[in-house]
């Protein structure tokens, strides 16, 4: 079963606590700016705050782009072979997310590689915004919300044989949805 | 680099008068002695005063600090404070006030720790300071800007979405006696005027981008003990309700305990608290948290309003203080108009607390007869009329009708109406944060002798007296007044925040292994304290030095006269001659003299 980092916006704080833990954790250096992830802000309209990081492509356009062919896809992982990189930054530019990251004191572009299977961005995250989860747990939360926002679900308690119970029922929508 | 880490060993000096700057590499005799941040920039200013002797604070001989601490950027909760000090224009003594975020982090992240800004530009400029490179741009275009603007257009013309800003809005530029600074939208150094000095420089804004790895000694000890620190703030108990309502939750605290200002700080219970309060923020205005530089309890709330007049308003906050100040002070009950006035205060560049808290002088001095119809140019005010205290905002912002009076800040508004006198709530000259003392001699206590004026971080003693300290005698309430004056000082030395110690009750051990951690060298608690006491003896003998003395270290006159008329503690009143007794116990416990000058004044011989 392979996983996946997925990051849920309206959860983020932009505390920064993934930027500055990927930096301690994987370069080992006090420096947020060397992370392989970074919140990205926007505000007041709209307000945004999302962690941007690779989500690990399956068809990767920064290994098409790559002029060396130093990246390459391994047990689920998109990664740079640091002996073949030329430090072009054209995979930075190709990424559709922005997810790969450039500092000055460093050649070859920061990019996560899932820090052997444990993310710890996702560890340390205090609001739950960054998660690991199976692949194909994706889209259930989407699929979830859809659901619940078509069926109001109501709860109600009752006593069964001296016992208290609860039900959980679907009701539909308000009367003005029922109308159409 | 001086010590193994933690310093850089260097501060930027920069002169706006010929935008010049030069790079102070300093001895470790300095970090030693004083530590960091607050420390670095109380020493700064001290040796200023030392050159220049006495000066006008809204003259280009002030010198502006920026001051983040050794430990701000760090791998640790809450790590993103930096201080901002000057002589402050609204005390004309010493002032500070710090800022979360991340700017501080970003000015360590150039490589320096710590930013002095000389002079005075001819023409409205920016700062920009890109790692080694340094300028001083003319932006006459953001004349007038509010901060969301200025920091977008600035963006823009640099080409960089994640520089960071700190920057003024109209109100520093017009020398409001209370302008903040602004960054990152809602991240503000509001109190002593702070943004005032900036304006009175023509700096509009400092903008930052570093990219340096900050000098951490032993980062495998850091990283041990922060990920203890982060697990335990992950379990604690109040860590989900933390993170839902932040400082709002203090709304209905300190409504219960009696303390909230309502009507101008006459009265300490809101009968509408229930709608300024935190559920009434979660139940129908939150669309999300933010937070400050590696801190887990996100104690920002982001609001959005749904509906009414001021229906489409989105702000980050409000906090406790500016709910409190903009709301129960002035009676004001539509949380609508109280996230409306957080929005504009940010935006404008104004102190939320001196705001609300000038406003509702006006407003009782008007429902008093102290005020006529034709001082407040013909408009009337009175408890609760939001549009009214919406449009008196922007015109302080603006210096405009009565708005110009007010900016001047509680020294202007009573030399023009000295009449207010009972009714401004001030200590020194800085009006009065959102906390009643009335029913806590201690918190009287602390707003009395606090350095910069009557401020609630300085020492906020008056949960802990009200929960636990019934009978207290006077020692134990003015042993934990100067015990709150140095640890809180410490944080602000160390350049953190100290919301995780007073509010979910972090070990102050921890601050201290985390500073011997980042430095090499192991320091204990009591040692740091007793730096952090020479501090504050310093920001003291500035104080007395330019005029402070015995007579300025009491509360406001309220405090005394007007005894409490509701709530859990009604009837009660400050005690003058247990004031006095309590205040002379402390200048002795501090070892200064009767008068309260410490023994150093005499070292600043100007």
């Amino acid at each position: 079963m392979r996983r996946k980092l997925a990051v849920v916006p309206e959860r983020c704080s932009g505390c920064r606590i993934c930027e500055i833990t990927c930096a301690v954790h994987r370069q080992g250096v006090n420096n947020p700016k060397k992370a392989c992830i970074r919140v990205t802000t926007v505000y007041p309209h709209p307000v945004v705050r999302m962690p941007v990081v690779c989500s690990q492509c399956g068809d990767p356009k920064c290994a098409a782009a790559c002029p060396t062919n130093a990246i390459f896809k391994k047990d689920g992982i998109v990664q740079i072979n640091k002996d073949d990189c030329v430090a072009c930054h054209a995979c930075v530019d190709a990424c559709p997310f922005g997810a790969m990251y450039v500092h000055s004191e460093i050649d070859v572009p920061l990019k996560c590689d899932l820090c052997e299977g444990d993310p710890q961005c996702a560890k340390m995250c205090p609001t739950e915004a960054i998660v690991f989860l199976p692949e194909h747990v994706f889209g259930q939360a989407h699929r979830l919300n859809n659901v619940l926002s078509y069926a109001h679900m109501k709860e109600i308690e009752y006593m069964e044989k001296g016992k208290r119970k609860r039900l959980r029922y679907a009701d539909h929508g308000p009367s003005e949805d029922l109308e159409r | 680099m001086i010590k193994k880490g933690g310093y850089f060993g260097r501060l930027l000096h920069v002169d706006m008068t010929d935008g010049g700057s030069r790079v102070e590499e300093y001895d470790e005799s300095l970090a030693e002695q004083f530590i960091g941040g607050r420390g670095f920039a109380v020493k700064l200013i001290w040796d200023n005063l030392q050159k220049k002797g006495r000066f006008d604070p809204l003259g280009g001989d002030n010198l502006l600090v920026v001051a983040p601490g050794p430990l701000t950027g760090v791998y640790m909760p809450s790590s993103g404070k930096n201080s901002f000090a000057a002589i402050s224009p609204a005390t004309g003594i010493y002032g500070d006030s710090s800022m979360g975020g991340s700017f501080g982090v970003e000015l360590r992240q150039a490589g320096y720790d710590g930013l002095a800004v000389h002079g005075r530009a001819e023409k409205l400029s920016y700062l920009f300071i890109d790692d080694d490179r340094v300028k001083v741009i003319e932006c006459p275009e953001l004349a007038g800007k509010g901060n969301l603007e200025t920091e977008g257009r600035i963006r823009d013309q640099i080409g960089d979405h994640e520089l960071r800003v700190a920057s003024i809005g109209p109100a520093g530029e017009n020398l409001v006696r209370f302008a903040c600074i602004t960054s990152e939208w809602s991240r503000n150094s509001g109190r002593c005027g702070i943004g005032t000095v900036m304006g009175s420089k023509n700096l509009k804004a400092i903008v930052v981008r570093g990219n340096r790895d900050l000098p951490v000694c032993d980062l495998k000890r850091v990283e041990d003990i922060s990920n203890q620190a982060y697990k335990e703030l992950a379990g604690h108990d109040m860590m989900s309700f933390w993170q839902r309502q932040g400082l709002m939750s203090v709304i209905d605290y300190a409504n219960e305990l009696g303390i909230l200002p309502t009507y101008n700080f006459h009265d300490v219970h809101f009968e509408k608290a229930e709608q300024i309060n935190g559920y009434t923020m979660e139940a129908g205005y939150k669309i999300g948290n933010t937070a400050c530089f590696a801190c887990p309890m996100c104690c920002g709330n982001i609001n959005l309003v749904k509906e009414g007049k001021y229906a489409g308003t989105v702000t980050e906050g409000p906090e406790y203080e500016t709910a409190a100040m903009l709301g129960s002070n002035l009676g004001i009950s539509d949380f609508g108009a109280i996230l409306r006035g957080n929005h504009l205060c940010d935006d404008l560049g104004l102190d939320t607390i001196s705001t609300g808290n000038l406003i509702g002088a006006i407003i009782e001095g008007y429902e008093k007869d102290l005020l006529t119809i034709d001082d407040l140019d013909g408009k009337p005010i009175v408890w609760g009329d939001d549009e009214r205290v919406l449009e008196l905002v922007t015109q302080i912002a603006h210096c405009e009708s009565v708005g110009a009076t007010i900016a001047l800040g509680a020294k202007g508004v009573l030399e023009k109406w000295p009449q207010l006198k009972p009714l401004v709530q001030h200590v020194k000259g800085l009006e009065q944060s959102a906390y009643d003392c009335r029913g806590a001699s201690s918190m009287a206590l602390a707003y009395g002798t606090s350095d910069i004026g009557a401020h609630h971080t300085r020492a906020w003693t008056v949960g802990k007296e009200l929960e636990m300290g019934a009978d207290w005698n006077i020692e134990q309430k003015v042993d934990l007044v100067i015990y709150h004056q140095h640890i809180r000082s410490l944080f602000d030395m160390f350049g953190v925040c100290r919301l995780p110690w007073i509010e979910l009750g972090f070990h102050e051990d921890f601050y201290a292994e985390l500073y011997s951690a980042v430095v090499g060298s192991d320091y204990g608690l009591d040692e740091l304290l007793k730096k952090s006491e020479h501090i504050y003896n310093m920001t003291r003998a500035i104080g007395v030095k330019l005029g402070s003395n015995k007579s300025q270290d009491y509360p406001p006159e309220r405090a005394f006269d007007v005894p409490i008329h509701s709530g859990p503690l009604a009837g009660k009143v400050c005690d003058r001659q247990e004031y006095e007794q309590m205040l002379n116990l402390y200048y002795t416990k501090r070892g200064w003299d009767p008068q309260g000058t410490p023994v150093i004044t005499g070292e600043l011989n100007f």
